[in-house]
C-alpha cells in the first residue's frame, strides 16, 4: 500500500519536523499539498483505505492546524463563528473517522492524558505528545525562561518527532483530547466567550482567575487562553448574569 | 447580450482604476464592498475603515465620445466609527460590511450601509442654490435689529456651488448579537432584512426601535451549534420570500406569510455531496459565501469556495447549472486551510439581463460566466493593462502537466490579491472589480 512517494514524505517529515523553525513555513506548505495529492492519488488508485499512511498524516495535519486555529481565535484575533463551526466542524468529522477507524480502541493509557489536559489544556503538547505532557503536569513548574518564549505557530510541531513514531498513540491523544474535553470547552468559548457575554482577555488579565497557567508556564502568551473549565465557567457565569441584568435594566 | 464572455463580438476594456497606486496598503483602505444603485448612475463602495465613497457617472464629453462617461467622486463620508462595547468588552470595527441602496423616490439618494452590528440609512442630496435676502438676518445668518427693519422682502435662491451632503436618517442598533453578514432591502420598498451568524431579523425602514425576528437557529445550547447563517436576501419581486444560505452549503427559502417566525423554511435546496471527491475541507469549501437572486426572481445564485451555482426556484434538489471558478485549488485545500484562504468570502453577481455572471477568485483574477453559450473567461484587474481603453486579455490558469504560453501556474499565483466583491452595472455592460483598495471599472468595447 506505501508507495515510495508516501515513503519519501515521511522520512522528509521526519527530518523537517525535528528542527522546525519558524520560516520553514513554506517548506510545510508543500509538504501538507504533498500529503494531499498523496491522498488523493491513492484516492484514484484503489479505493482509499482509510489506514493509509498519507491520509492518516494528512488527518494529523489537519488536525493539529484546526487546534491551532482554534487556540489562535480563542485569543480574540478573530472573530468569525462561521469559521470556529467551520473548524469545530472539522474537528468532528476527524474524530468520527477515528471513532470508525477503531483508532480510540488504541487510546488506554493515553486518555489518561486527556484528563490531565482538563487541567492545564496545554496546546502544544496535548495535541501530540502524550509523553510530554504527562511530564510537564507533574512537575509543577518548568524553569521559567527569562526571554519571551517563541510561541509562533510552528511551535505546535515541536512534539511532532515523537508523534511521527506512533501516530497511533498520537491519534489516540488527540482523540481523547476532543473526547473528553475539547469539544466542551471549545464552544462554551465560543458560545460565552466571544459574544454573549465577554471576550474575556479583560477576565484572564485579572491573573487570580488562573492560578495554574499562570504559575506553570508564565511566559507562554498562550497558556493563559487555555485556562481551566472550571474557572471560566464561574467566570463566564459573572458575566452572563451581569448581561441578564443590563438587559433588564436597559428593557425597563 | 451574448458574448458577454469573450466572443467575437465582445471585448472588455480598462475604463478606470480608483485609490492609490502604493505599495503598502493601509489596512483601512481595503475595500469591503462595491454596489450600483438601481439605474447605476452611483456606485458606492464600502471600506475597513467605515468609509463609503460614492462615483457617479458622468455624462460623455464631446472630446472624448470614444468613452461613455466616467465615474466620479460624488461624495464621501464616514459611515461607521469604531466603537467599543463596554458590557462585552468587544471591540466593534467600522469595517463596512455590506451596502444597499434603496430605490430612488425623490431628487435624493438613500442608502443602508452597516458594520458588524450597527444599520445605518443614509440620505445623499445635492445642493446648488441658497436662499438669500432674509428679512430677520443677515447674510452671515447673524439676527438683524428689528428695529432697523423697515421694509419686507422675499428671500431669492441664489445659485452656488453643488454640494452634495450625506446625512445619517435613521440608525437601527442593538438588534444583532452575531455579527451582521448581510442586509436586503424588500420589493415593497418598506422593509429590509439584515442576517448575522445566528438570526434574521426584519425591519422598518422608518422605525430603528424595533425589528421582528424572523429566523433563529440559535440551539439553546451552543455545544450542539454545527451550522450558521452566511447570506441572506429578499426576493426581487415578492416581498414575502426570502433566502438565506448557510455554512453547510444548503439554502433555505422562507415564506413570511406561513408564520411570522420563518425558522420552517418552505424550501430546501441542497445538492447531495459527491463522496468520490469527499475530503476533509469537504464541508468547508461548501460553505455558501453567498447567494443572490437573478433580476427576474426566476433563479438565484449561490458562491462556494470553488463554484458558482445556479438554482431554479423551482428545483430544490441540484443547480440547473455549477460553474467552477477555480477548481485547480482543490489539490491546494490544505495550504489554503494552513493559511486561512479557505475561509474566504467571495461574492457573486449577476448582469443586468440574468444571462451572464460574475465573481471573483485570487491573483486579481475575476471569472465570467455566460449562461447561454457556456463560455467562460478569466480577467485579471491590474495596474499593468490599465491603459485607456486597453482590451483585457483573456488570462489562464495551467491545470496540469505542460505549461503552456501566457498562461501562469497555480505555484505563482498571489493569494494575496483576492477579487472577493464585485457588482455589474444593472443595465449596461459596465463592471466594477475590488481589488484590495483599488477599485476597477471596465466596460465593453465599443467598436
Amino acid at each position: 500500500m506505501l508507495g515510495r512517494g508516501v515513503k519519501r514524505k515521511w522520512s522528509s517529515l521526519e527530518g523537517s519536523e525535528a528542527e522546525q523553525l519558524p520560516d520553514a513555513a513554506a517548506t510545510e506548505d508543500k509538504r501538507l499539498d504533498a500529503a494531499l495529492e498523496d491522498s488523493e492519488e491513492e484516492d484514484r488508485g484503489d479505493r482509499r483505505s482509510r489506514t493509509d499512511a498519507g491520509h492518516l498524516q494528512q488527518r494529523q495535519l489537519v488536525l493539529s492546524l484546526c487546534l491551532k486555529k482554534l487556540q489562535h481565535y480563542q485569543a480574540g484575533v478573530e472573530l468569525s463563528l462561521r469559521r470556529s463551526v467551520l473548524l469545530i466542524n472539522t474537528l468532528r468529522q476527524i474524530q468520527e473517522e477515528m471513532q470508525s477507524d477503531g483508532t480510540d480502541v488504541q487510546l488506554g493509557g493515553v486518555s489518561r492524558d486527556a484528563r490531565l489536559l482538563r487541567d492545564d489544556f496545554r496546546e502544544d503538547e496535548s495535541v501530540t505528545c502524550p509523553g510530554c505532557t504527562e511530564g510537564d503536569a507533574e512537575s509543577p513548574s518548568p524553569p521559567p525562561s527569562p526571554e519571551p518564549t517563541n510561541t509562533t505557530p510552528t511551535d505546535l510541531h515541536k512534539p511532532l518527532p515523537n508523534v511521527v513514531g506512533h501516530t497511533f498513540s498520537d491519534a489516540g491523544s488527540a482523540m481523547g483530547y476532543l473526547s473528553d474535553l475539547a469539544l466542551d470547552d471549545i464552544f462554551e468559548d465560543i458560545d460565552t466567550s466571544m459574544y454573549e457575554s465577554s471576550e474575556l482577555p479583560s477576565a484572564w488579565a485579572a491573573g487570580s482567575l488562573w492560578p495554574v497557567s499562570v504559575s506553570f508556564w508564565p511566559n507562554d502568551d498562550d497558556v493563559k487562553l487555555c485556562s481551566s473549565a472550571g474557572s471560566l465557567q464561574s467566570c463566564l457565569l459573572d458575566l452572563n448574569e451581569l448581561d441578564h441584568i443590563m438587559e433588564i435594566l436597559v428593557k425597563s | 447580450m451574448a458574448g458577454v464572455t469573450g466572443g467575437n463580438d465582445f471585448q472588455w476594456c480598462f475604463s478606470q482604476v480608483k485609490g492609490a497606486i502604493d505599495e503598502d496598503v493601509a489596512e483601512a483602505d481595503i475595500i469591503s464592498t462595491v454596489e450600483f444603485n438601481y439605474s447605476g448612475d452611483l456606485l458606492a463602495t464600502g471600506d475597513k475603515g467605515g468609509r463609503v465613497v460614492i462615483f457617479q457617472h458622468e455624462q460623455e464629453s464631446k472630446n472624448r465620445p470614444h468613452l461613455r462617461g466616467e465615474y466620479n467622486v460624488y461624495s464621501t463620508f464616514q459611515s461607521h466609527e469604531p466603537e467599543f462595547d463596554y458590557l462585552k468588552s468587544l471591540e466593534i470595527e467600522e469595517k463596512i460590511n455590506k451596502i444597499r441602496w434603496l430605490p430612488q423616490q425623490n431628487a435624493a439618494h438613500f442608502l443602508l450601509s452597516t458594520n458588524d452590528k450597527t444599520i445605518k440609512l443614509w440620505k445623499i442630496s445635492e445642493r446648488d442654490k441658497r436662499a438669500e435676502g432674509y428679512n430677520l438676518k443677515d447674510e452671515d445668518g447673524r439676527l438683524r435689529d428689528p428695529f432697523r427693519i423697515t421694509s419686507l422682502r422675499v428671500p431669492v435662491l441664489m445659485p452656488m456651488d453643488l454640494m452634495v451632503e450625506a446625512s445619517p436618517r435613521r440608525i437601527f442598533a442593538n438588534a444583532h448579537t452575531y455579527h451582521i453578514n448581510s442586509i436586503s432591502v424588500n420589493s415593497d420598498h418598506e422593509t429590509y432584512l439584515s442576517a448575522d451568524d445566528l438570526r434574521i431579523n426584519l425591519w422598518h425602514l422608518e422605525i430603528t426601535d424595533r425589528s421582528f425576528n424572523i429566523v433563529d437557529i440559535k440551539p439553546a445550547n451552543m455545544e450542539e451549534l454545527t451550522e450558521v447563517i452566511t447570506a441572506a436576501e429578499c426576493h426581487p419581486h415578492q416581498c414575502n420570500v426570502f433566502v438565506y444560505s448557510s455554512s453547510k452549503g444548503t439554502i433555505r427559502l422562507c415564506d413570511m406569510r406561513a408564520a411570522a417566525l420563518c425558522d420552517r423554511h418552505s424550501k430546501f435546496f441542497e445538492e447531495p455531496e459527491d463522496p468520490s471527491s469527499r475530503s476533509f475541507f469537504s464541508e468547508i469549501i461548501s460553505s455558501i459565501s453567498d447567494v443572490k437572486f437573478s433580476h427576474s426572481g426566476r433563479y438565484m445564485m449561490t458562491r462556494d469556495y470553488l463554484s458558482v451555482k445556479v438554482w431554479d426556484l423551482n428545483m430544490e434538489n441540484r443547480p440547473v447549472e455549477t460553474y467552477q471558478v477555480h477548481e485547480y485549488l482543490r489539490s491546494k485545500l490544505c495550504s489554503l486551510y494552513e493559511n486561512d484562504c479557505i475561509f474566504d468570502k467571495f461574492e457573486c453577481c449577476w448582469n443586468g439581463s440574468d444571462s451572464a455572471i460574475m465573481t471573483g477568485s485570487y491573483n486579481n483574477f475575476f471569472r465570467m460566466f455566460d449562461r447561454n453559450t457556456r463560455r467562460d473567461i478569466t480577467l485579471e484587474a491590474s495596474r499593468e493593462s490599465s491603459k485607456p481603453r486597453a482590451t483585457l486579455k483573456p488570462r489562464k490558469v495551467s491545470t496540469g502537466g505542460k505549461r503552456k504560453k501566457d498562461e501562469i501556474s497555480v505555484d505563482s499565483l498571489d493569494f494575496n490579491k483576492k477579487i472577493l466583491h464585485t457588482a455589474w452595472h444593472p443595465k449596461d455592460n459596465v463592471i466594477a472589480v475590488a481589488a484590495t483598495n483599488n477599485l476597477y471599472i471596465f466596460q465593453d468595447k465599443i467598436n
